[in-house]
């Protein structure tokens, strides 16, 4: 079980007095159980990014905390860091290397044995269908493949989480559809799967839950049935546009 | 924490030996740039030097009244120089003054009026020898001229005592060393002749080789990263960020020792050219050995030393939003450490008390200790742990950075 409880998180612009204090995220709160797939889903700017970074341990909560059973975010960053496996969009691979060397690299960094790292790759690379390219450069791989890559070294260590912030971005359709149906596979074997995304048709499909994130604060949550049912909208895109858009029922 | 760091540092040196440009920049080019420079130093300078050597000079000379006879003695005795004689009337004076302004002569010699008569007299007369400062050929037949000019001064007041019936010695009161030859002497120990202008050159050296491959690589391991977007991976996994900043330190001082090593054997090859250029000495850097105790001693102040170095680059490298804001950050405290190699460079035997407790500095002055074969181990030891624990503060600031998300980045 995964629960994010008031979480916050304050930036200052500016030094001194005249620093202005901007909330990215506020007091937000849900939970994702073993199995689900929990979609964060919000506007450019909303704080998907700043949320998920945060419980990935790369920036601290100003407040609040994130829980994955007894370990929280703040205090027990290491053991938490080996729960997850995070991967967004601003994340690259060092290219001189391979994929199955930075999955070796990757795997000893997360205390594996070597045969344990060997059996996770080939089930990753068949998984992923990356066996094609595997022992070429990073560098020399088309965005498709890196995205791939960048997936399977996330997931070396086989974590209980997996945090994607948007997963498909910027990806073709079948690479899209590869990556789908694999947080779909994770999510069947257990997994919790958090991802977030501003595009209403992955989201329908690959969620069973849903948050709605406006200028840090969380609008609505629940299933797809729920929110809809809760509005005067008949579906989500149009429930998430009732937040964003001017005239909205929300804004 | 450590088994973390060598896998971090395993990848680091990987790229490092494998890639061929970074191979290239580190080992290959300080190896040969140094032997190419100084090469291409010392045959520049003997080419030239052979070149006015061989040169005809064009002396215009100016022959006064009463001054005939003895304006022969003189010009025999440029016979035996590479020389090209003009005679020229009063008339031409304004001529011969222009035509050296112009380099087309590299010397007009004025003969005094009445110098035959001086010299029957025994009364002093002046020459005149204009010349061009700028011109290396007139600046070449000058010193030749005064040369020759001094011997044939020297023959007239050698044959004026001899005239009076008095003997040759009384120009010498006295000489010094002149029984045997120079070597035996000088008391100096074997080897500590070119061991004392090592000490006064290798210290600089090496405190540049380490910190310029520090920068080849320290700014690029995380600086680069940070630019590339290659660093969140890592530190999203299960890694203390202490074992990513020992394992980066550890190969960006890999780095700046291999190119150390690299750069010292380019500077033997160098050597003979670079030793013609600070000393006469007719020993050569092969004769110079450094004993198994030295070498010791010379490891035990180096590592740390390039740890510190090490520390320093990778502070600012974290610092900074990316390599190129890292290259204008580092660059005066390269500089800094320049102008420390610099002065230690100038230091005469005993260097002063605050050199010897200032980081860094205490590391070179033992350097030239070492080389000189006069190390206290005291000094040793106190420059080694200086070193140390100047690059444990530093480490610790790096570490601070990296659990400081503004700094690592920049929000």
């Amino acid at each position: 079980m995964l629960k994010v409880e008031g979480l916050s998180k304050e930036f200052r612009n500016g030094r001194g007095k005249s620093a202005k204090s901007v909330y990215a995220v506020k007091n937000l709160s849900f939970q994702c159980k073993p199995g689900e797939i929990y979609g964060l889903l919000g506007p450019n700017g909303a704080g998907k990014t700043t949320t998920l970074r945060c419980l990935s341990t790369l920036i601290k909560p100003t407040a609040g905390n994130a829980f994955i059973d007894q370990y929280n975010v703040i205090e027990h960053g290491q053991i938490f860091r080996s729960k997850i496996g995070f991967l967004t969009s601003d994340m690259k691979l060092d290219g001189y290397f391979t994929p199955d060397y930075m999955m070796n690299w990757f795997g000893k960094l997360n205390k594996m044995e070597d045969d344990v790292i060997n059996q996770r790759k080939e089930k990753l690379f068949n998984d992923l269908q990356m066996m094609d390219f595997i022992h070429k450069k990073i560098d020399k791989l088309s965005t498709g493949m890196k995205q791939k890559t960048a997936v399977a070294i996330s997931l070396i260590h086989d974590p209980d989480v997996i945090i994607f912030d948007e997963p498909t971005n910027g990806l073709d359709i079948v690479t899209s559809k590869a990556v789908t149906d694999f947080l779909i596979s994770r999510a069947k074997a257990g997994k919790i799967v958090i991802i977030s995304t501003h595009n209403m048709t992955i989201a329908e499909k690959l969620c069973h839950r849903f948050g709605i994130l406006v200028k840090g604060e969380l609008k609505e949550e629940g299933t797809l049935s729920e929110i809809i049912e809760g509005s005067n909208w008949g579906n989500l895109e149009d429930v998430f546009f009732s937040y964003i858009l001017p005239g909205g029922d929300h804004v | 924490m450590f088994s973390d760091s060598f896998i971090i540092l395993r990848k680091e040196l990987k790229r490092m030996f494998t890639d061929r440009r970074l191979l290239f920049m580190l080992v290959i080019l300080p190896l040969i740039m140094l032997p190419l420079m100084y090469s291409f130093m010392g045959r520049t300078s003997k080419a030239r030097q052979s070149e006015i050597s061989q040169y005809t000079s064009r002396i215009a000379i100016l022959s006064q009244q009463g001054s005939e006879e003895s304006t022969t003695l003189f010009l025999a005795s440029l016979a035996e120089l590479n020389t090209e004689i003009v005679i020229v009337q009063n008339d031409e004076f304004d001529v011969a003054l222009q035509q050296v302004t112009d380099k087309d002569v590299e010397l007009f010699i004025v003969m005094p009026e009445g110098m035959d008569q001086n010299l029957d007299e025994n009364t002093v007369f002046d020459f005149t020898i204009y010349h061009n400062s700028t011109a290396d050929y007139s600046d070449f037949a000058f010193s030749q001229v005064q040369l020759a000019f001094s011997a044939v001064s020297e023959a007239v007041i050698r044959a004026r005592i001899l005239d009076g019936g008095l003997s040759e010695d009384i120009l010498t009161v006295f000489t010094i060393n002149n029984s045997l030859s120079p070597e035996v002497y000088d008391l100096a120990k074997e080897g500590s002749v070119m061991g004392k202008i090592i000490s006064m050159m290798l210290p600089f050296f090496i405190v540049i080789y380490l910190f310029a491959n520090s920068m080849k690589v320290g700014l690029d391991s995380v600086a680069g990263e940070k630019e590339r977007g290659t660093l969140a991976i890592l530190l999203v996994n299960q890694v203390s960020r202490l074992s990513i900043v020992l394992g980066k330190m550890m190969a960006v001082m890999i780095a700046a020792i291999v190119g150390a090593i690299s750069s010292a054997i380019g500077l033997k090859i160098a050597s003979r050219y670079l030793i013609s250029m600070y000393s006469e000495s007719s020993e050569s850097i092969a004769e110079y050995t450094m004993g198994t105790t030295a070498l010791f001693q010379f490891a035990i102040v180096v590592v740390p030393l390039a740890i510190l170095i090490s520390s320093l680059v990778l502070v600012v490298s974290t610092f900074a939003k990316n390599v190129k804001e890292g290259q204008g950050m580092i660059m005066p405290v390269y500089l800094a450490v320049m102008v420390m190699g610099m002065t230690t460079m100038q230091l005469g035997d005993t260097p002063p008390e605050w050199m010897r407790i200032t980081p860094l500095f205490n590391s070179l002055v033992v350097l030239k200790d070492i080389f000189m074969q006069t190390a206290a181990w005291g000094n040793i030891v106190y420059a080694m742990v200086t070193s140390l624990l100047v690059a444990a503060g530093l480490i610790f600031v790096t570490l601070k950075m990296f659990n400081d998300e503004r700094v690592l980045f920049r929000i």
